[in-house]
């Protein structure tokens, strides 16, 4: 066993046994006039099993990227992935393919990732004619209770997939990925195409799957309200980098990186009096190219409580254990409260959300 | 209360399909007053984006308008000579879009869009609209407002092209500015910093803002009236104080426990909405809403509930309301949401009876 990696709390009150273990995994891909593109550069986590891990970011900082890595999808180009303690980068033909069964994933749009010429009941057990787990009656039979317990109705197993409206076809994506038992779900923006009431209806669904059958979630979306509701603990990436790691409810509490705090302030909350209280983290500028990341932290270049220059643009910080489970890579990560008043009164004493 | 700068009554905005005729928006009436920012929420379908595009006449093909007026200033749209309304369409009402590269013309420089829109509407020196222009690109919050305006749409990032695009509704100080969706497509810290500049330009130049959103967050950030559609109508109406903290129309109620809540310091299981939304060639009969209510009474199947006053400047089409939901059939530890799941309570007789 590699000794523990940064990046790997003991979730509080979670299982020990560790089902994903991603040891400083980096994938880039090549861009145009030989540059390379930093998708994600050195992320190292954990998820123990049966928890639901949630990976939240603004567009191209390397969450979907990493979610690809973590399921196979994509081969790492440097880093491990360790499954029960397999390290899955080293498998190849056969053997991975057989361990994939393992390892299911939930695409966000789902329009494009059913087959429109495949019956639903195809779609369904797609996966399980792949492994050549089950045939003839037994097949059908599985594919009929997969539909019931997604919410379908089992006897939909003959019609097209544009006979059903974007709930349903996620309802049909999450059963495709449920029929070969995995024990991980990796979910890439699985309700962020969905109508707000449907949303509901899907995390909630995910939510009674997780239990029913000890599902482990990687669950990967752009809304840390969304993230935070679902999942045990969150991670934050920005620029392909892992910047804070939390429990779901220290993050918003006791936010420790200044991006964090930015996220949390950003976010609009369904109730006025709450919104009149808000103190906008602003951010300076865009977010920075990936093929040309920032010198030390990635964030100096837009951070409110950044020394620039200093420690922050010569010295990239490292991802550091500043209580229990709660990691965060900032030179600074005791300042953050300035910026994030919600947090902690300025003696230190703990206040309510501003609700 | 100020005047109504734009009034709409009894709209009907219908698409004549192949399959039939889709009641887009179905007799939707509210007023909209001199710097008022009001909110229009529901989800996709509902008529929300049409009511809008109704407004400015941008009703696509095979769509149109079927009845109702839109009244600007006293004047209704839909019965001026058309080069009337294309010349204060524009210029006095103006709209944003979700996807800014979309509306942007990917050839021509920003500042020079910038400066079209106001040279569509009046005649003036390119000198004068080229500094009217970055002007504009400036209060907009657009850094180096000068070299922006010399780029091209594809230049910029996603919130640059939709302050842009907010810059070109600006041109002519419009009376009303229509953003729809306008920040669905950004990043929240971008959309957190766009939301702030309509506030405050909503604030500053006084220009009436019309936000047309799926998101109940913006809608409270920014709104101070908001009105909820679905599946083409009207479901309720009033300040956001009053809606947020008492909706009175269960879908309301529960769309607002549909979402998770970023401050929430406990996460209870959230209060889905089962079923679909309607098939507007076909909607059902009574409330639109009963196949998918879990407080609908026999009344709600078969007759149309009005939109009735239910508080202070606050309407609402329901037969039950909240308020009598929450008395009589336990909203509060409602968990079962399917359809009729609380219409088994009974009703005091001389109310059941409606």
């Amino acid at each position: 066993m590699a000794e523990r990696p940064a990046g790997e709390p003991a979730a509080p009150g979670a299982p020990a046994e560790t089902l994903v273990r991603v040891e400083e995994v980096v994938k880039h891909f090549p861009a145009r006039l030989g540059a390379t593109v930093r998708a994600v550069d050195g992320v190292s986590f954990h998820i123990a099993r049966g928890e639901c891990l949630g990976l939240v970011g603004e567009s191209g900082c390397g969450k979907s990227t990493l979610g690809r890595v973590t399921a196979q999808l994509l081969s790492p180009t440097s880093g491990k992935v360790y499954f029960k303690d397999v390290d899955l980068t080293r498998l190849r033909g056969e053997r991975l393919r057989r361990q994939r069964r393992d390892f299911q994933m939930i695409f966000q749009d789902p329009y494009a990732s059913l087959d429109p010429r495949m019956t639903v009941g195809d779609i369904v057990a797609e996966p399980l004619d792949n492994f050549g787990l089950v045939r003839g009656r037994v097949r059908n039979e599985r594919v009929q209770e997969l539909l019931r317990i997604v919410g379908l109705n089992p006897n939909f197993n003959n019609r097209y997939p544009h006979e059903f409206s974007g709930g349903q076809r996620q309802r049909i994506g999450i059963a495709r990925a449920l029929s070969v038992q995995p024990s991980l779900v990796v979910c890439d923006e699985p309700i962020s195409a969905l109508d707000v009431s449907i949303q509901g209806q899907i995390i909630n669904l995910l939510q009674d799957l997780q239990r029913q059958f000890n599902l482990t979630y990687l669950f990967i979306a752009h809304d840390l309200a969304v993230v935070r509701h679902i999942s045990d603990r969150v991670m934050v990436m920005y620029l392909g980098k892992v910047v804070e790691v939390a429990a779901s409810r220290a993050i918003y509490s006791d936010p420790r990186h200044p991006y964090t705090a930015a996220l949390l302030s950003a976010i609009p909350v369904p109730d006025p009096k709450t919104e009149r209280m808000r103190r906008l983290v602003r951010l300076e500028g865009e977010i920075p190219s990936p093929i040309d990341p920032p010198s030390g932290c990635r964030f100096h270049t837009r951070c409110p409580i950044a020394q620039v220059p200093g420690v922050c643009s010569q010295v990239e910080p490292p991802l550091q254990e500043l209580a229990p489970g709660h990691w965060s890579a900032c030179h600074f990560a005791d300042r953050v409260v300035e910026v994030a008043p919600w947090a902690r009164a300025p003696d230190g004493a703990r206040r309510p959300a501003p609700a | 209360m100020s005047q109504p700068v734009l009034e709409v009554s009894n709209l009907h905005t219908q698409f004549f399909t192949d399959d039939g005729v889709v009641q887009a928006v179905n007799g939707v009436s509210f007023e909209l007053h001199e710097g008022e920012s009001l909110g229009i929420v529901g989800e996709s379908g509902c008529g929300k984006s049409m009511t809008a595009l109704s407004i400015m006449g941008l009703v696509p093909e095979p769509g149109r308008v079927t009845a109702g007026e839109i009244r600007f200033r006293g004047h209704d749209l839909l019965r001026m000579r058309a080069e009337d309304v294309r010349d204060l369409r524009g210029r006095d009402i103006a709209m944003i879009f979700q996807d800014p590269l979309s509306s942007l013309n990917p050839v021509l420089k920003n500042g020079f869009q910038i400066e079209e829109a106001m040279l569509a509407h009046r005649h003036a020196a390119r000198r004068e609209t080229r500094e009217r222009a970055v002007g504009l690109l400036r209060k907009v919050r657009v850094p180096a407002a000068e070299a922006r305006a010399r780029d091209y749409p594809h230049q910029l990032s996603g919130g640059m092209r939709q302050r842009t695009m907010i810059a070109m509704g600006l041109a002519n100080d419009p009376a009303i500015l229509i953003a729809d969706e306008p920040t669905t497509a950004l990043d929240v810290t971008v959309q957190a910093q766009i939301l702030e500049l309509l506030r405050d330009l909503n604030r500053d130049l006084h220009t009436a803002i019309v936000m047309i959103t799926h998101n109940l967050g913006v809608v409270a950030g920014l709104c101070s009236r908001v009105i909820v559609m679905y599946a083409g109508q009207i479901v309720e109406q009033g300040p956001v104080d009053e809606i947020f903290e008492h909706p009175q129309h269960p879908y309301t109620w529960a769309l607002l426990r549909s979402v998770p809540r970023v401050d929430a310091m406990r996460h209870e299981r959230l209060r889905s909405i089962e079923g679909l939304p309607p098939d507007l060639i076909r909607p059902p009969a009574g409330c639109r809403f009963h196949p998918r209510c879990p407080f609908r009474v026999d009344r709600c199947f078969n007759d149309e509930p009005p939109l009735d006053r239910v508080g202070d400047g606050h309407v609402a089409a329901c037969w039950v309301t909240m308020d009598r939901a929450y008395g009589e059939m336990g909203a509060a530890e409602l968990l079962d949401v399917r359809p009729g799941a609380a219409s088994g309570v009974r009703l005091p007789a001389e109310r059941a009876g409606g």
